[in-house]
């Protein structure tokens, strides 16, 4: 099938307009040993043709009853309400607001996004979306170089592998150095050419830090110095303290968990939040209130718009053209579909039900527990042996955890376990039980 | 005096409403015995909505925005075209939409992103390619490090970037991004690459390489791609294809037999996928063979026994985003690419050349056009026939008036008062022939009545918005 809308009269009727013979004629400036006679692909589909051979494809794929997976994407509930609105094909199927006049809805939507984002963060400007929190984290680390004109960044051990590695790649291309250091060593590192202090909480490893502490030291040693969180759930927020109330200069995120699917990872969100002060430094796109030229009608429009590549070009503060405006729009609305009581509820929910599960596997012989700060959904178990733990995890139809060496390769037979408000207590009855059946199946195997 | 707008956030209530959280089911400690005090936020400035609002609110603000779904919509360089609504029925089959990025049994995601990059690169004429990047800024950057890398794993050094004057300006900003200085290239007469100044440049022998889209943001096929990649290699340099303006030579033409090395395309123009209000987009980046293991980690592999994820080697740039790229948006460019097949995708770079050269050859009656020639999916013109000192801006602000969405304007850069226009294969003539009623309109009333221009548009939601105040007294949020 295709989806051009002429037939035959009016392609022959619209060339003559043009004055060409044939469909060729309007390729006459292509030379002609680039023009190729015909792809070597295969015919096209029809949609019933097509829509079996996606379900065929995708039945490769195994999903789980239940999961204990997260490490940086994450299965929460999502309100009927933000599929309903993302589907409106005039949200959809639309552009950049460039044209504001005809574009006031998508506009306004996003000056609520950045309004809900800044009141749930508590920090002063949200921009209109990111790629995702790794690209966010980076750009957030770039940011900081142009601010205070230095080149080396330092990260805290604790942010997601993979992000660590998308912050290597930024900096390399702009010869900006990187560290990485531990809470014991991280004075000895920072220092007065540092621009940007990065770190992750709740961590890769679930550990929620004492910012307020943090950024203290951090301030002391070295005061010009950006200070930059990144967090991969922000739900938990519905519960912990926001990034705005401990000083924090730019803060990250990725909202995935906020109204989207895993969806094998993308599209996510680059939640991107800063202090007032950086308003001209900040990447990406802004919405803004104004008024009507001759009215006094009030309305919103693509704004400050000097930082940006499509004006500045070399000398914007990114490259971001395109960004995730349907998934912040989503964001928008699981965040209201959620409110004030639900959002606290499903962060209590996590916390709650990941303590459960947290207490009762600490009473299984042969595991622990090693997070020794207090944890949110995530946290890192010590098992006698990880791969059977697997194994029945799967046998009980359950997405098993990460295991952690995938990441850290001496880090052996630890898995990091995920439990959120979507795992039910028979889930998590079912979980412990393949730890058990894990752990039995050791001694028979008489490891 | 009450503002004519009414945000989300007026709409809350003080219930405490909690509609979709599940039932706790398991008996638990209460929050304050597992989270210090310190931890604990005070308050959680949120409203509670009701959910009859929250419909009426959003479904509201549908009414006033605008999409391909509504009418033509003619912004250049951006390929507005329509999307086949069976792509959002496929990408949110579960078996797609639930799987984890870390999951072991994940074959079909594997095995779909396989696929699409070998449908790309028969399209495209390259070796090797990535679907990691989100879109085609962030393609950008990790072509240019791939450049970077290239050189730098060779010894040698090459610091500096040609960017011709008609360039998309991410192009310019993802090189610098990348670590480049940009040398600008000044197109000729025709729109072209001035290759006597290309050689003199390449000459210089820091000059990594050249950054191009072809046909270029003025709608030309540069004649002399041959020659201008040929200059480039024999001084050692790079030729990179920015694929935003891939549509017109879809079928027709490949960027790798043009002797592109590096090529990013954006699945969100030129395969259908939406543009959802400005993205979430995808930019694959393909490559030669020879640049191949320089691609972003991880790269899926075909060997005997199936498909591996390959996570690192020595020469790749490393990561540039977490985990797979836009999975879900490459999901449905998949999906268009098999339901077009070879003879479909054809037509698209055949229908969207017909429809372009149909309105320029109409609206040149009436409006500049810089270059009068045959163009490819799009072309410019400008203000500079309107009576009465008409702008481009009145010349958008009202089409708007007229229920259509506005060319890209005032880009190109190097055209003055331009209007960029780009009506894509999916537009049926019925609305072509409107677009240019209303154009015709339009330059009568410069003469008539400059006004009712001057103060467009009028049937629109909002009149025309003052964009100083709002950078020079930024209100970002409530």
């Amino acid at each position: 099938m295709d989806f051009v809308p002429h037939d035959n009269k009016t392609i022959t009727e619209m060339l003559g307009v043009i004055g060409v013979a044939d469909l060729k004629e309007l390729f006459q400036d292509i030379p002609k040993e680039l023009i190729k006679e015909k792809l070597n692909l295969p015919p096209g589909l029809s949609e019933s043709d097509l829509f079996s051979h996606m379900q065929e494809i995708s039945s490769k794929n195994i999903i789980y009853s239940s999961s204990f997976l997260g490490a940086g994407c994450y299965y929460h509930y999502i309100p009927s309400l933000v599929n309903f609105v993302i589907s409106r094909s005039e949200f959809y199927t639309s552009y950049t607001p460039y044209q504001a006049e005809a574009s006031q809805g998508y506009l306004q939507a996003i000056y609520e996004y950045q309004t809900i984002i800044s009141r749930l963060t508590q920090m002063d400007i949200t921009n209109a979306s990111m790629y995702d929190g790794s690209t966010a984290l980076a750009e957030a680390a770039i940011m900081a170089t142009l601010i205070t004109n230095k080149k080396s960044i330092v990260m805290l051990e604790g942010i997601h592998p993979e992000y660590i590695e998308v912050v290597k790649t930024y900096c390399w291309g702009q010869n900006i150095s990187v560290d990485i250091t531990t809470e014991d060593k991280l004075l000895d590192q920072l220092n007065e050419d540092c621009a940007g202090f990065l770190f992750q909480s709740p961590n890769f490893f679930g550990d929620i830090e004492d910012i307020s502490k943090l950024v203290k030291k951090i301030r002391e040693k070295a005061p010009n110095c950006l200070i930059i969180q990144v967090m991969t759930d922000p739900t938990c927020l519905g519960v912990i303290k926001p990034p705005g109330v401990t000083d924090i200069d730019i803060f990250v995120a990725e909202g995935q968990s906020f109204g989207l699917s895993p969806s094998f990872g993308g599209p996510g969100l680059g939640i991107f939040t800063a202090k007032k002060k950086y308003i001209r430094k900040i990447p990406g796109r802004l919405i803004g209130k104004t008024k009507e030229i001759d009215g006094s009608r009030e309305g919103f429009i693509l704004t400050l718009q000097a930082r940006e590549q499509h004006i500045r070009r070399e000398k914007a503060s990114s490259n971001i053209c395109t960004n995730q405006a349907l998934c912040a729009l989503a964001a928008l609305v699981y965040l209201l579909s959620m409110g004030r009581t639900g959002l606290k509820e499903i962060a209590t929910q996590n916390f709650q039900k990941a303590h459960y599960l947290k207490s009762k596997i600490e009473k299984i012989p042969g595991y622990s527990i090693l997070n020794s700060k207090p944890t949110y959904n995530e946290f890192l178990v010590k098992c006698p042996n990880i791969d059977s733990l697997i194994y029945q995890c799967k046998q009980q139809k359950l997405l098993p955890p990460l295991k952690i060496s995938k990441y850290y390769p001496q880090m052996k037979n630890i898995a990091l376990v995920c439990v959120t408000e979507m795992n039910s207590k028979d889930s998590i009855e079912a979980f412990l039980q393949a730890t058990q059946v894990a752990l039995n199946k050791r001694r028979e195997v008489g490891e | 005096m009450k503002s004519n707008i009414t945000l989300i956030f007026e709409k809350c209530i003080d219930e405490e409403l909690n509609n979709y959280s599940p039932k706790m089911d398991v008996d638990v400690d209460d929050i304050k015995e597992i989270v210090p005090d310190f931890l604990l936020r005070k308050e959680l400035p949120i409203p509670n909505v009701p959910e009859i609002e929250i419909v009426r609110h959003f479904i509201n603000l549908s009414h006033k925005n605008y999409g391909v779904d509504t009418g033509i919509y003619p912004l250049g360089s951006c390929t507005m075209k329509y999307n086949p609504k069976i792509s959002e029925i496929v990408e949110r089959l579960p078996n797609f939409s639930q799987v984890h990025p870390l999951q072991d049994e994940n074959l079909g995601s594997i095995e779909l992103l396989y696929k699409t990059s070998k449908l790309l690169g028969e399209i495209t004429g390259m070796e090797g390619f990535s679907l990691q990047p989100a879109a085609g800024a962030h393609g950008e950057l990790a072509g240019l490090l791939i450049m970077k890398k290239y050189f730098e794993y060779k010894g040698i050094k090459k610091d500096k970037i040609i960017v011709p004057d008609s360039a998309h300006g991410t192009n310019p900003a993802s090189a610098k991004m990348a670590g480049f200085s940009i040398i600008e290239l000044k197109s000729n007469e025709k729109g072209e690459v001035p290759l006597e100044h290309l050689k003199y440049v390449m000459q210089e022998g820091d000059v990594a390489g050249i950054m191009l889209t072809n046909p270029n943001t003025f709608g030309i096929f540069d004649r002399h791609i041959k020659e201008i990649t040929q200059i480039v290699h024999d001084n050692g340099g790079l030729c990179y294809y920015d694929g935003a303006n891939l549509n017109p030579i879809l079928g027709i033409c490949r960027p790798g037999d043009m002797g592109f090395d590096i090529v990013h395309l954006n699945l969100h123009k030129t395969f259908a996928t939406p543009h959802g209000g400005g993205g979430p987009g995808s930019g694959p980046i393909g490559v030669t063979n020879e640049l191949s293991s320089f691609l972003p980690e991880p790269c899926i592999i075909s060997i005997k026994n199936g498909l591996v994820c390959k996570e690192s080697n020595d020469k790749s740039i490393g990561r540039i985003k977490a985990f797979w790229g836009n999975f879900g948006v490459i999901v449905r460019a998949y999906a268009y690419i098999l339901a077009l097949g070879a003879d479909g995708l054809k037509r698209v770079g055949q229908m969207a050349v017909l429809n372009a050269n149909y309105l320029r050859v109409l609206l040149q009656k009436k409006y500049y056009l810089p270059f009068k020639r045959l163009c490819q999916h799009e072309f410019v013109i400008s203000d500079k026939n309107m009576a009465n000192n008409i702008t481009t801006e009145d010349i958008a602000k009202r089409i708007l008036d007229f229920g259509v969405y506005a060319p890209t304007i005032y880009f190109p850069l190097v055209i003055q008062g331009a209007l960029m226009v780009e009506p894509t294969e999916t537009e049926p003539k019925r609305s072509l022939d409107n677009f240019i009623d209303i154009m015709e309109k339009i330059y009568e009333e410069a003469q008539s009545n400059p006004e009712v221009l001057r103060n467009s548009p009028h049937n629109t939601p909002i009149k025309r918005l003052d964009a100083v105040l709002a950078a020079r007294k930024p209100v970002l949020h409530d």
